[in-house]
């Protein structure tokens, strides 16, 4: 059920989330229907480069089947996703029963902060992907 | 139509662009029956010459809902959502042609993993990298 009303970004990455974790959890069922042709990344494809957010789609699926190592390997990113995910879930399911105030649009300054934070990780995931293809 | 402020539903104030869920919301809403329609026709039944048929069909409900409607504000998923494809900078439709190109400009939202998909869930203006290239925004409709 989608409750019209503003969402804040981890309200929107739980979410979100939650949605992969549910298609990563029938990815492979879907696979062996596909003949084993997933979502291929477009930068990859094209270039052989891969993006920062190369294996999240991988990493996911381990991670929904238990596979922790696979997923560490593969993308460490999706474990943040999942930490920040599990994190803000009861906040999202308290607001949900009105039992906690609706979300404020952070300042600008966090705004800025945040994106700097977000932008180091991303760099540091490409970093990892570009080491997991043997670039670096 | 200009868009002109926040619209509030049931008392809570929304947001002022709509969240990246309900523009999921809205694209599932328009395209999985035509997917399934067209999965059916073109996987199931392979009859040659409705290939050919459902193709352009397809294509044609592309062209008459994204970039005609879509252009117009809302698509039909974007209707039944209550929500509009609007120019940021004049608050009005952006045109056919130019949804036409903010569909080109998804390129650029794909060759990232489809990571540019995602940014409405974290960016200020929910806007995608083609919004950001097109300076276009999704808000809520007047109601």
């Amino acid at each position: 059920m989608i409750i019209r009303r503003m969402y804040s970004v981890p309200e929107n990455i739980t979410m979100f989330s939650a949605g992969a974790a549910a298609v990563g959890a029938v990815y492979p069922m879907i696979m062996a229907h596909t003949g084993g042709h997933g979502l291929p990344c477009p930068l990859r494809s094209l270039t052989g480069v891969p993006c920062p957010f190369c294996g999240l789609t991988t990493a996911t699926v381990a991670l929904t089947h238990g596979e922790w190592g696979t997923a560490a390997k593969t993308s460490p990113l999706a474990y943040l996703v999942a930490i920040l995910a599990v994190a803000t879930a009861p906040v999202l399911v308290a607001r949900l029963f009105g039992l906690a105030p609706l979300p404020r649009r952070a300042s600008d300054p966090t705004r800025r902060r945040i994106s700097r934070v977000m932008i180091v990780i991303v760099a540091l995931s490409w970093l990892f992907q570009l080491r997991r293809y043997g670039f670096v | 139509m200009a868009y002109q402020g926040t619209p509030s539903y049931s008392g809570v104030p929304a947001s002022q662009y709509s969240d990246w869920i309900h523009r999921v919301g809205a694209y599932l809403i328009e395209t999985l029956p035509a997917l399934i329609v067209f999965y059916i026709f073109v996987f199931a039944v392979r009859v040659a010459i409705l290939d050919i048929i459902v193709y352009l069909a397809f294509l044609g409900y592309v062209i008459y809902n994204r970039w005609i409607l879509g252009g117009q504000g809302q698509s039909i998923g974007k209707k039944v959502l209550g929500m509009m494809l609007l120019s940021e900078e004049t608050g009005q439709p952006i045109g056919t042609l130019n949804a036409f190109l903010r569909d080109i400009c998804h390129i650029v939202d794909s060759i990232i993993c489809y990571v540019g998909y995602l940014f409405p869930l974290w960016d200020a203006k929910r806007q995608t990298l083609a919004d950001k290239i097109m300076k276009t925004v999704v808000v809520p409709a007047q109601q």
